[in-house]
């Protein structure tokens, strides 16, 4: 049972000091687990403290109180056992898409060959086979992101986490990149924390969808949806699953909301 | 049915030049439209003088500059006192320069790089930099003077000294923006402090150094003059300066324009290299537009 936890969050605190603003709590008594295989999107307006949470589990900020473990170990930095896929996809643009999905293969002491045949496997997988070659900069939005999902799953992440990644893409790319997640995360059995503002893109990927609100002690609730993959969105149960997200969400906002965005 | 042959026939009429040979068109209509301005300007300053606006001792008209350019560069055979010296003095100031700039690029990049990614020396570069920055090179004359002397050494110091602010400033400021973007993807990479600095951040930052090698090269070539006009005995700038007191203002403004093309070839060199290791540069601006 333990051996299945892949991310815990205890009692966790996240807390910014300004000096015009004094306190802000972001984050406040988070509770959360995930285990192998999970695909938990954590979904939230501006300022609920979703990017913050993610940032924490990857490593790249520290909580101000409660811990975070990775595999029963404590977070301590940010590293390739929690491959992040970002908004704004972070690729090195001097590179082609094969060089940027090898880079993180090359600092983790992976030969040659080896990096190679890893790197093409992966740009197969996402549907960029052909381009390998392709200096990244002369690629789509769509393959851009593409290339940076390959570059996370190339470091056989315990855990993979994604900031709003298709954020920057049309509804029509994203309506793709939606169904190849959902098929990339079923044929490599990955673990998936995925942090979005929509409602739609949250029901149609996880499995467990977790709600946050900005102010709030504690997470705002949790919905496991057990609808069949592919979903449909334009289905009843999808939309009264989205009706019922919505209003768990905005009951939990305050009229007058005193925080700010981080 | 009628029409679809048409459409067929249209474009292929209108390509009958050929795309190599349309793309040449294209290239020599662009220019010719970029040489209206400046030709307008000569012909201006040709008319002003033929009409005596300025007399000819004050303003010589461009034939009298182009023909003292080309005696200054040649030699002529009424050799009057700069015939034929137009490539020494090149050499003269080009020397200065390629050796001044040279150690402002490299102390530049090497002290700039390890201020922007080292909070530490930051902090303890930054403020001094930031203190020296504001006083005009020009201030520096006299100091320069005393320590270097009038020859090649005072004019380095004035082209290095002048031309080390903006590339140290520009690497700086490169190599922080770059941190800021790329520490994330480089820590969850598994980078090291080094790998993140070489792979990641100096490739990253690569651009903003070279806005600073341009801003570089453009005061050096004002900075030598300015050691020529105040102390050193030759160069262009130095011959600018002779030729004034001697009234000969066709050399002054044939001076002025080879000043302008030597800054402005440098120029394109630097834009050269530029080119050719930052293709990926150019293709991102490009799509951001």
């Amino acid at each position: 049972m333990q051996n299945n936890v892949i991310v815990s969050c205890e009692h966790l605190m996240r807390s910014f000091t300004s000096k015009d603003m004094g306190i802000n709590h972001v984050l406040r008594e988070i509770n959360l687990q995930l285990n192998q295989g999970d695909f938990v999107v954590l979904i939230g307006p501006s300022g609920c403290g979703k990017s913050t949470l993610l940032n924490i589990i990857a490593g790249f900020d520290k909580p101000t109180g409660g811990t975070v473990m990775v595999r029963g170990a404590p977070v301590r930095g940010p590293g390739p056992d929690k491959a992040m896929v970002f908004q704004d996809y972070a690729l090195l643009p001097w590179l082609n898409a094969r060089e940027n999905v090898e880079i993180g293969l090359r600092l983790q002491g992976v030969g040659t060959r080896e990096r190679r045949c890893i790197a093409d496997e992966f740009l197969r997988l996402v549907g960029l086979g052909h381009a390998a070659e392709r200096p990244v900069y002369k690629l789509s939005g769509g393959m851009q992101q593409r290339v940076s999902i390959a570059r996370a799953l190339a470091l056989k992440p315990t855990v993979l986490l994604m900031d709003e990644p298709f954020g920057a893409l049309d509804a029509f790319q994203r309506a793709i990149m939606h169904k190849e997640l959902v098929q990339i995360w079923k044929t490599t059995n990955a673990s998936i924390i995925f942090v979005t503002h929509s409602l739609e893109e949250a029901l149609f990927l996880g499995n467990r969808v977790v709600a946050m609100t900005p102010g709030a002690v504690g997470l705002t609730g949790e919905i496991s949806i057990d609808l069949p993959r592919p979903r449909d969105p334009m289905s009843l149960e999808f939309t009264a699953l989205k009706r019922k997200l919505f209003d768990m969400i905005t009951a939990h906002i305050p009229d007058r909301t005193e925080t700010f965005v981080e | 049915m009628g029409t679809d042959s048409k459409a067929v026939r249209t474009p292929a009429s209108a390509s009958r030049v050929g795309p190599a040979m349309g793309q040449f068109l294209g290239t020599l209509r662009e220019t010719s439209i970029g040489l209206v301005v400046p030709g307008l300007f000569i012909l201006v300053w040709w008319i002003a003088v033929a009409a005596g606006v300025f007399p000819e001792a004050v303003l010589p008209s461009p034939l009298a500059v182009g023909r003292a350019l080309v005696e200054w560069a040649f030699g002529a055979r009424d050799a009057g006192p700069y015939s034929g010296t137009l490539i020494d003095g090149i050499a003269a100031s080009g020397q200065r320069v390629l050796v001044g700039y040279s150690i402002a690029s490299i102390l530049g990049v090497l002290i700039g790089v390890p201020t922007g990614f080292f909070p530490l020396v930051g902090k303890l570069l930054d403020p001094l930099i930031h203190l020296l920055r504001p006083i005009p090179v020009t201030a520096w004359v006299p100091l320069s003077l005393i320590f270097f002397g009038f020859g090649f050494k005072g004019a380095v110091f004035l082209v290095a000294f002048g031309s080390f602010f903006p590339i140290v400033v520009n690497t700086i400021e490169g190599v922080r923006g770059a941190n800021r973007m790329l520490v994330k993807v480089g820590g969850m990479l598994g980078a090291s402090k080094f790998e993140l600095l070489r792979s990641f951040i100096l490739p990253a930052s690569l651009p903003a150094i070279f806005v600073g090698l341009r801003l570089g090269i453009g005061l050096a070539w004002v900075l030598v003059i300015v050691a020529e006009l105040m102390s050193v005995k030759a160069g262009i700038g130095y011959t600018l300066l002779d030729a004034y007191s001697f009234n000969r203002y066709d050399v002054v403004i044939a001076a002025m324009i080879m000043l302008g093309l030597m800054g402005f070839f440098s120029d394109r060199i630097i834009v050269g290299i530029q080119r050719v290791l930052l293709r990926w540069h150019q293709e991102v601006s490009i799509h951001a537009e």
